[in-house]
């Protein structure tokens, strides 16, 4: 009988062994090289030097690490309500089992499986000062559209607008989430009467509070980690009003080859999502519902 | 049934973690039969890579246990992919890098200082046209040896010229001249819309904006690359960047950058024959050459206070990584030698002034202007201080922006802003 569980637990490890090496090498490893390397000043090549706090004292007086935390609170404040907000809009346009609405949910669909860079390029075509599609549309209405990506005060509103395209991911959850609904409810809803408003405010948000909890996670780690609309179509600029703190990150480590105070940026990023992640868990208990329960 | 698929299972799994840790075979530095194999890095990328090839294939049928293997890595992560492999011990045996990474290279410790090489195998340093040493060089000491470069000078298009009838800029023009002539080719329509520009500007560039200062008789940084009060806030760098912004803002003869984020503005007025005259490095000139829209003329840029132009350069260096750096010198006293030059010729401004007079490209009423400039270099800022990418640069690029995007912009309270935060940036990491 021994022998039988020691045989189960060795088949066990041998079994999970490839993920567990991966995950120590790759992915434990360098967090813990990381944290270690956020104490020192490095420059890749000659050998870390120990300056214990010195890069986190740093961090309070550095102008980009400000601006760069205002930049991604910005754009997660921005793109978070709206990708909730336009995903489910989608999913409630798309829901409804018509013919041809398989290709319709497709189009929505499709932007999210582009890669990230083919897509601000498609983007920096049309958001272009001169002859770019949106300026010359909105040019047909005799306005002139603003220089966009040149301009600090709309080039971050600008990569908002990009970040559109993501709506399908959310839509697609969305989607599971309404199916999973069961008919009876709207059944009984419309048997009390209820118009189709009430019955989406009654019956479809509550049980799909679960899944907006979990698009609204996924949003913000998302937004916090943000970084190719940047690097490929503004690099930060104009006057750093697209830095965000990924960005910032890739700056001093891969650019200025300032490892230590890269790998503190990244602790304190970590920090930041960590500590908002867990008040966003903390609020579900205020508005989330699983099958009709409120959640624990 | 159960038991040999468990098995199986176990066994597959095994073999997998196992390879897994093997070593990968990457190739060694000395194959079969005596042959030596050199691995050389290159930023370069796309038709950009012909002439290395060209000139290893030359180099391998000289040196036939020889084997050079060309390792390129175009884009932005070009210097982080070497400081990785130099960290690793695993870099390229000979690196080519740009102007201002080579300190910060020379300073990481990762190339071989070449003068014991030099002295060793007699090569004659002075093959080259003048100032082209000086970016390899760091503390007196060589380590990088060139591959190409590029001054800056104005381009303009006759076709332009010859229509408004204004006749073409001259060796030892100033910049009132300068503005004259692109006033002259700034063509409105009847609703006050530009439809043709004086001069194309590369926007916020800040390399190529150490032109206008070291013309203008000013300089950025204190000579001890220490201080940037009393140089990047002093009237001369003030009077450069209110004169370059004018040709934006107040006079409007040079067209918006179209891309702010891309290298010199990304704008194609000039291209498209909708710009008379255009600022810059050589790179595009070959494209111009074949645009139907231009007929190509190429002049100095004009002179202020001082006759003054700056260089951008890529050399090639030993790493001090290199299991063979004799081997290695070998090919590198080729690539950048007189040999090597023959090829670079045909696609750059060759760097060994044989090559470039018995070509005729000295005398050549075009390549001959790229060459004459560099009698006229000023010192790049970068080579006061190694800071100089991480400090004053994106001061700099921020006076720059401020200044194309709003023409009200108050020079002097940018500049002495800029020579803050910069000073603020360079005491953080000089201490």
């Amino acid at each position: 009988m021994r022998s039988l569980r020691r045989k189960e637990a060795l088949s066990f490890y041998v079994t999970i062994s490839p993920w567990l090496v991966g995950f120590l090498a790759f992915t434990a490893g360098p967090v813990l090289i990381s944290l270690l390397a956020s104490f020192t000043n490095w420059d890749l090549l000659t050998d870390p030097v120990w300056v214990g706090l010195d890069n986190y004292r740093d961090l309070a007086t550095d102008p980009l690490f400000i601006q760069s935390i205002k930049v991604t609170l910005t754009y997660t404040a921005a793109y978070v309500p709206l990708d909730l907000a336009g995903g489910l809009l989608l999913a409630l346009l798309v829901r409804p089992r018509l013919k041809g609405m398989g290709v319709f949910r497709t189009i929505f669909y499709l932007p999210t499986v582009f890669s990230g860079v083919a897509f601000v390029v498609v983007w920096l075509w049309m958001l272009n000062p001169n002859g770019g599609l949106i300026n010359l549309a909105l040019g047909w209405f005799g306005i002139t559209g603003p220089r966009w990506l040149l301009d600090p005060k709309y080039a971050l509103w600008a990569l908002v607008m990009m970040s559109f395209w993501g709506w399908g991911r959310s839509m697609a959850l969305y989607l599971g989430g309404m199916q999973s609904i069961p008919g009876e409810l709207y059944e009984a809803a419309a048997m009390d009467g209820a118009g189709s408003l009430r019955q989406f405010f009654a019956v479809t948000l509550p049980l799909l509070s679960p899944t907006i909890f979990f698009n609204l996670v996924l949003s913000v780690i998302a937004t916090f980690q943000s970084f190719t609309s940047a690097f490929v179509a503004t690099n930060g600029g104009p006057l750093d009003s697209t830095l965000f703190l990924v960005l910032y990150i890739y700056r001093q480590a891969f650019e200025f080859f300032h490892m230590g105070y890269a790998a503190a940026l990244a602790w304190v990023l970590f920090a930041l999502v960590l500590v908002l992640t867990l008040l966003l868990m903390r609020s579900q208990k205020f508005w989330v519902f699983y099958l009709g329960e409120r959640s624990e | 049934m159960k038991k040999p698929f468990h098995f199986l299972s176990v066994a597959i799994l095994l073999s997998l973690v196992l390879s897994a840790c093997a070593p990968s075979a990457s190739p060694t530095p000395s194959a079969a039969g005596g042959t030596v194999v050199i691995r050389a890095g290159t930023g370069d990328g796309g038709d950009g890579l012909t002439p290395h090839q060209q000139i290893i294939q030359n180099f391998e049928d000289k040196n036939p246990n020889v084997i050079v293997q060309l390792e390129p890595v175009s884009g932005r992560d070009y210097y982080a992919r070497l400081l990785t492999q130099l960290s690793a011990k695993a870099a390229p045996d000979i690196m080519q890098v740009g102007d201002d990474a080579v300190p910060s290279f020379v300073t990481k410790n990762a190339f071989v200082p070449l003068d014991t090489y030099l002295k060793n195998s007699n090569f004659d340093a002075s093959i080259y046209l003048p100032g082209l040493l000086e970016p390899g060089k760091v503390n007196g000491k060589q380590y990088l040896l060139p591959k190409d470069y590029s001054p800056l000078a104005v381009y303009y298009n006759q076709k332009l010229f010859d229509a408004a009838s204004v006749p073409y800029p001259l060796d030892g023009w100033t910049w009132d001249d300068l503005l004259a002539t692109a006033q002259k080719l700034t063509v409105k329509d009847s609703s006050g819309k530009v439809t043709q520009w004086g001069i194309q500007l590369p926007a916020a560039w800040t390399t190529g904006f150490e032109y206008w200062v070291a013309a203008a008789g000013g300089s950025l940084i204190s000579r001890d690359g220490k201080r940037f009060a009393g140089a990047m806030d002093s009237p001369e760098v003030a009077r450069a960047v209110q004169f370059y912004a004018d040709l934006y803002g107040k006079y409007q003869v040079a067209p918006q950058p179209a891309d702010m984020n891309a290298f010199g503005g990304g704008n194609s007025e000039f291209a498209n024959g909708k710009a008379a005259m255009m600022l810059f490095g050589r790179w595009p000139q070959s494209g111009f050459k074949k645009n139907p829209n231009i007929t190509l003329g190429v002049v100095a840029p004009p002179k202020d206070k001082v006759r003054a132009n700056v260089l951008f350069w890529g050399g090639f260096g030993i790493a001090t990584s290199s299991k063979d750096p004799d081997t290695a010198f070998k090919y590198l006293s080729y690539v950048s030698g007189e040999p090597g030059a023959q090829v670079w010729k045909d696609w750059a401004l060759p760097a060994v002034k044989s090559v470039a007079d018995s070509s005729g490209l000295s005398k050549d009423p075009i390549e001959g202007v790229w060459i004459g400039e560099l009698n006229y270099l000023a010192p790049r800022a970068y080579t006061f201080t190694p800071y100089w990418n991480e400090t004053a640069d994106p001061a700099l690029r921020k006076v720059l922006e401020s200044v194309i995007l709003d023409p009200k912009a108050d020079v002097k309270v940018l500049l002495a802003q800029a020579a803050k935060d910069a000073q603020a940036a360079l005491d953080k990491l000089g201490k």
